[in-house]
């Protein structure tokens, strides 16, 4: 018998949520094991992580903060697995979508509503860009999108440093930070939840999940996207045309991350400042990988990872211990979920 | 008391769900050559795995050379004198012939380095001593299935085997090759060999093996000599009731209308070899067309050019009058042409779709299904999938069940549901009934006629001479990527047919040829 | 003024050769691993791994021989964490190695922080000359190349890759084999951590930069051989060589970006689907 025992959807769903569930618990438990060893003490680093993810209004906001542009890079991530794909460059193409929000806010003047839309499309059009490279060459030259998307990242990086830094073309004289100039008012998303910095991304965020999930499971397009990645040959035979649908996901997949960027800037910094990202592409990656795909379950993963790094931010503060556990208790999750046949493993030595 | 080679004795293997073999009793002597007969599924290749190592028997004692052994893996096997030729060859396709024998035994020289000229020489002496010709240098991938087989026979024969443990030897080879791995088995007999020769072909196991033993769902019936036995025997002794041998085929009605036109068609295969080298034929309305021949004739290629799932190089082909040359799977699908892939795994279905997802494949953009861009009529595939369930007897708890969950036979049924529902005009069936159980080849043959009967033009290609001659109006035998003749089942017979395929070459009658 | 001249010098050559070094043994690494059918991307979190590890290690003990040594162990550990992953819970191979990826990228900031106070920087520690571990790579490509393709175990190995169940049946045990190969892989991995370490004589977590999935690239470029392998490695190690030396003439941020650039590029006039293992990434289970 195969993997999946279960017959139909519905109990499917019911285990997924249980190894997810039991994956985080595992990790918590190995991570607070990590913390003892090194001589710190679990519970203040626990009691810190709650504090500074959940315990109190302004720590909410942070956590929320974090997690908005991680949906999107989570989305990112997810929409070109579920075509086959392993999109590692979401953080490059969060940063293209970024600059280019960024000058789209800053130089061209629009009505406030319309501002805001025209510099979204802009900034996923971007990270559409620089997905739809490696699905170009993936699907014409069978290039290795791992290795060409994070490439392509790296390439990002530097262009953007180049743009933003003091003799660059787009730096903003008045200061010294390798940033450009302020967008226009009419450009900004709104705060949501003074007096912290969650911002419209948020609901922005929520809203492409859902429209995610609908395009992936509701629509014919998503149907031969899915097919596509579960069995190539048999999406051929089914009229499917392979090489657009690679193209296509990876294209959609560099616009979702192309959003996580522009978020930031739009609703966050309201600039593009160099280096602005603490890691969100490669967060996505982790997201999407205990979302277990799924659009929805990535609304939550972000939010756990969200709530992880505030939380580390809180225990950097408290001088608990270095706020990286956070990291740790990351990866180990993502190594608990990853093992389909772990979990059942270890239920059945425990039975003995 | 004659010492056996191989005594199994109540040997009991279970799987989740069903027990493969049921306290089997199996005991092959030295010096013979004893057949296994069953049907797909009675538990054959479980036994003859166990007995090679590579399962481990639940119950039961396995003697070999008179003494027991237990708990045992292929290593062990090899090193007792047990070889197994599987019926998918273990060759690796990438190396040559003396690599592939030489696995697992390799001579050494200077210590480290591989010896390959004294492994060449050992397998030109195995070649000679049996009469099975190949070249060791060459690589495995470049050979004929024939020549591959023989490799697989050497290399248990290089592993010092004394019993020969053969899977569906047969199943892709042809009269005359048939007739050559015959001798070659008794010339092993002469030399003390014991061979066992798994098959569900009834005639083959009278005419090769001096005994034979069936087997059905996991148990013995009898063990019985050859010669003392007939077909329609030991067809009641593996399937328990009087077996249908021909299925009654009505005469088709006799409209000349050709559906399908293809012409002069060139098409190169994986590899980039010509593997179709003008192929030209007609398929007519109320006709099913059987194309007979050896696997790796073009078959697999031909089925793909028609469907648009491979790239015409030359030549046309058209659909009641419209050309589809060079257009996509899309294209060939909207025409109306419908496709029973050969392999379900790989094209038919896709394996963690539910059987709904399953049911629209092909046709996922059509109005009934997707009325725009942006919506599926949810309701509405799932209530198709409920009519070609009920109707093709899918045998499932659910629509929403994913695909790889279901049995083969019903995998099957589910494919040839969906594609039969679409009414198409034009059905291109490519091994059909493979790996279905006499139940499931009865059916699908009953559905293709009763498709003929409504007045869809069908292509049947298929390695089992005996579907083909069963089923077609006519029949065409491909040889070496060109259709070599196009015969009526009337005016021809088993011999004439396994010569066209094998060599291509005519009848000596002379008789003219059909269009 | 600077001429041509004075760029591609002999300089340039032996940089070229350090260069490569590290790409070399995470393309070799590589090699082994999928050769036995595992893929394994977590190469970067593991000369990353192997680089915290000298430098923890040589802080401790002063001795950057224990270091280097401690650093092929912490691999080889890495390489089995995978293998246990990919065989025994049949991850998904890419997805396990971007797992190895991120808890070492956290584990490295942690442990930095833990033990020198600075985030994602260690103390300096003793090295040992590069050059030890540059001869080490060649001597390793060489010999990697005569067992792959002339000795049994290489033939064992290919097939391993090529055809698990055809291995089986000759019995070899395929399971081992996967395991054997991809603790190698760290072993390697370990080993060219251990080379940015020495080159730098500290730990920082930017310094592997990408390099490791360099080296997966290297391995498709050289058609999955070892000597194949350190060709194209000693390709990527011109590049970088030769945009160090061009940063007076263009800016920092393209020079830098020249090694990634050329990968991409090199990928996508290189397509030489020949000799992928054919049963690559797939689990193998026996009954």
């Amino acid at each position: 018998m195969k993997g999946n025992t279960s017959l139909s959807k519905g109990s499917t769903l019911l285990r997924e949520l249980g190894i997810t569930a039991l994956s985080i618990v595992l990790a918590f438990g190995i991570s607070a094991f990590i913390v003892w060893a090194a001589g710190f003490s679990v519970s203040a680093v626990f009691i810190n992580l709650w504090k500074g993810a959940f315990g109190g209004k302004l720590a909410l906001g942070s956590t929320l903060t974090k997690s908005t542009p991680i949906i999107l890079t989570s989305l990112s991530f997810l929409l070109a697995f579920r075509c086959g794909l392993f999109n590692i460059g979401a953080e490059g193409q969060l940063y293209i979508g970024a600059i280019v929000a960024a000058v789209v806010g800053a130089y061209i003047h629009l009505p406030a509503a319309l501002h805001v839309v025209v510099c979204l499309l802009a900034g996923g059009l971007g990270g559409a860009l620089w997905g739809w490279i490696p699905g170009y060459l993936k699907a014409k030259r069978g290039v290795n999108e791992f290795v060409s998307t994070m490439m392509l990242s790296y390439v990002a990086i530097g262009l953007t440093d180049y743009l933003v830094a003091p003799r660059g073309p787009l730096h903003d004289t008045k200061y010294w930070a390798n940033q450009t100039i302020r967008i226009a008012p009419t450009a900004a998303l709104p705060r949501i939840m003074k007096p912290t910095q969650v911002s419209m991304a948020l609901i922005v965020a929520v809203f492409f999940a859902l429209v995610v999930w609908y395009y992936l499971f509701r629509t014919p397009a998503g149907y031969e996207l899915r097919g596509v990645g579960l069995s190539p040959p048999a999406a051929e035979y089914g009229g499917i045309r392979i090489e657009r649908k690679l193209i296509l996901a990876l294209t959609l997949a560099g616009f979702l991350a192309g959003l996580a960027g522009t978020g930031e800037v739009l609703g966050t910094h309201f600039r593009f400042i160099g280096r602005f990202s603490p890691g969100y592409g490669w967060d996505g990656i982790a997201g999407g990988l205990i979302a277990r795909a799924h659009p929805i379950g990535a609304i939550f993963a972000a939010l756990l990872m969200g709530a992880l790094r505030a939380g580390g931010m809180q225990v950097q503060r408290s001088g608990a211990a270095p706020g990286d556990i956070a990291a740790v208790i990351q990866g180990l999750v993502i190594f608990f979920i990853i093992a389909p046949t772990l979990i059942r493993v270890l239920i059945h030595w425990r039975k003995k | 008391m004659p010492e056996f080679a191989v005594d199994m004795r109540g040997i009991v293997k279970r799987f989740p769900g069903v027990v493969a073999n049921d306290s089997v009793d199996f005991a092959v002597e030295r010096g013979e050559i004893h057949g296994l007969l069953g049907e797909n599924g009675a538990g054959k290749t479980v036994l003859m795995s166990t007995l090679y190592g590579l399962y481990r028997p639940d119950a039961g004692e396995i003697l070999i050379n008179g003494h027991p052994q237990s708990n045992y893996g292929p290593a062990t096997a090899i090193r007792l004198g047990i070889g197994m030729v599987h019926q998918h060859f273990m060759l690796v396709p990438r190396l040559s012939v003396a690599e592939n024998i030489m696995l697992g035994q390799e001579p050494i020289k200077s210590g480290i380095f591989l010896d390959r000229e004294a492994a060449i020489r050992q397998i030109q002496k195995f070649s000679n001593q049996y009469g099975l010709p190949i070249d060791p240098k060459a690589r495995v991938d470049q050979l004929p299935v024939g020549a591959q087989q023989r490799v697989e026979i050497i290399k248990a024969l290089y592993r010092g085997a004394d019993t020969l443990i053969l899977d569906e030897p047969t199943a892709v080879l042809t009269e005359q090759e048939v007739e050559h791995l015959g001798s070659a088995l008794r010339k092993l007999k002469q030399e003390g060999k014991a061979t066992i020769l798994i098959t569900h072909k009834l005639r083959e196991a009278i005419e090769i093996c001096d005994r034979i033993t069936v087997l059905r769902k996991g148990r013995v019936i009898g063990t019985v000599h050859a010669s003392e036995t007939n077909e329609r025997e030991l067809a009641e002794m593996m399937v328990g009731r009087d077996v249908v041998f021909t299925v009654r085929r009505t005469e088709a009605k006799e409209t000349p209308e050709p559906v399908l036109r293809a012409k002069e068609i060139e098409a190169e295969d994986d590899r980039g070899l010509l593997a179709l080298k003008g192929v030209s034929f007609d398929v007519r309305k109320n006709e099913i067309l059987g194309i007979a021949g050896v696997q790796g004739n073009g078959q697999a290629e031909l089925a793909e050019v028609l469907t648009g799932l491979r790239p015409i190089r030359k030549g046309s082909v058209s659909l009641g009058g419209q050309d589809l040359t060079g257009k996509t799977v899309r294209d060939f699908i909207d025409a109306g042409i419908a496709h029973i892939p050969a392999d379900r795994h790989l094209r038919g279905l896709v394996m963690n779709f539910s059987l709904r997802e399953n049911a629209i494949l092909g046709r996922q953009r059509i109005h009934q299904f997707a009325p725009s861009r942006f919506w599926q009529n949810q309701l509405e595939i799932t209530n198709y999938t409920k009519r070609i369930v009920e109707e093709f007897g899918v045998k499932t708890p659910s629509v929403y069940v994913l695909a790889q969950n279901l049995s083969g036979g019903n995998q099957q049924r589910l494919i040839v549901g969906r594609e039969f529902s679409k009414e198409p005009r034009m059905i291109i069936a490519a091994q059909p009934t493979r790996g279905l159980d006499v139940g499931g080849i009865e059916y699908v043959h009953e559905q293709l006629l009763k498709m003929r009967d409504h007045g869809a033009a069908v292509l049947l290609i298929s390695m089992d001479l005996d579907e083909v001659m069963m089923l077609s109006d006519r029949i065409a035998v491909i040889y070496n990527g060109s259709i070599v003749a196009i015969r009526d089942p009337e005016d021809t017979d088993r011999r004439e047919l396994g010569e066209l395929m094998l060599s291509g070459a005519r009848a000596q009658t002379g008789a003219e040829e059909e269009g | 003024m600077t001429t041509l001249g004075d760029i591609f010098t002999i300089q340039l050559l032996l940089a070229t050769l350090r260069l490569a070094s590290p790409i070399a043994l995470i393309a070799l690494g590589e090699t082994f691993s999928e050769r036995a059918g595992i893929i394994n991307v977590g190469v970067e979190g593991t000369a990353v791994l192997g680089a915290l590890v000298s430098a923890l290690v040589g802080y401790f003990t002063g001795s950057p021989w224990i270091a280097l040594i401690a650093a092929m162990v912490a691999g080889g550990l890495a390489g089995a964490l995978h293998a246990v992953w990919c065989i025994r819970f049949r991850a998904n191979h890419v997805v396990s190695g971007i797992g190895i990826n991120i808890l070492v990228a956290g584990l490295a900031l942690f442990i930095t922080s833990a033990v020198w106070g600075w985030r994602g920087t260690s103390a300096s520690a003793p090295t040992l000359s590069t050059w030890y571990i540059t001869g080490a790579a060649f001597l390793l490509v060489f010999a990697s190349q005569i067992f792959l393709f002339r000795t049994k175990w290489g033939l064992r190995l290919r097939v391993v890759g090529e055809k698990p169940e055809a291995a089986d049946t000759a019995g070899v045990n395929v399971h081992r084999t996967r395991y054997v190969y991809t603790i190698l892989n760290g072993v390697l991995c370990g080993l060219a951590g251990a080379f940015f370490f020495n080159s730098v004589g500290r730990f920082t977590s930017g310094m592997v930069g990408g390099r490791g999935f360099i080296g997966i690239a290297a391995m498709v470029v050289g058609n999955y051989s070892p000597i194949g392998g350190l060709g194209a490695a000693l390709l990527f190690g011109f590049i970088d060589a030769l945009q160090m030396r061009l940063q007076g003439f263009i800016p920092s941020q393209f020079s830098i970006m020249l090694p990634y650039l050329l990968t991409v590029i090199a990928l996508a006039f290189f397509i030489r689907k020949a000799n992928v293992p054919a049963a690559l990434g797939k689990h193998y289970i026996k009954q």
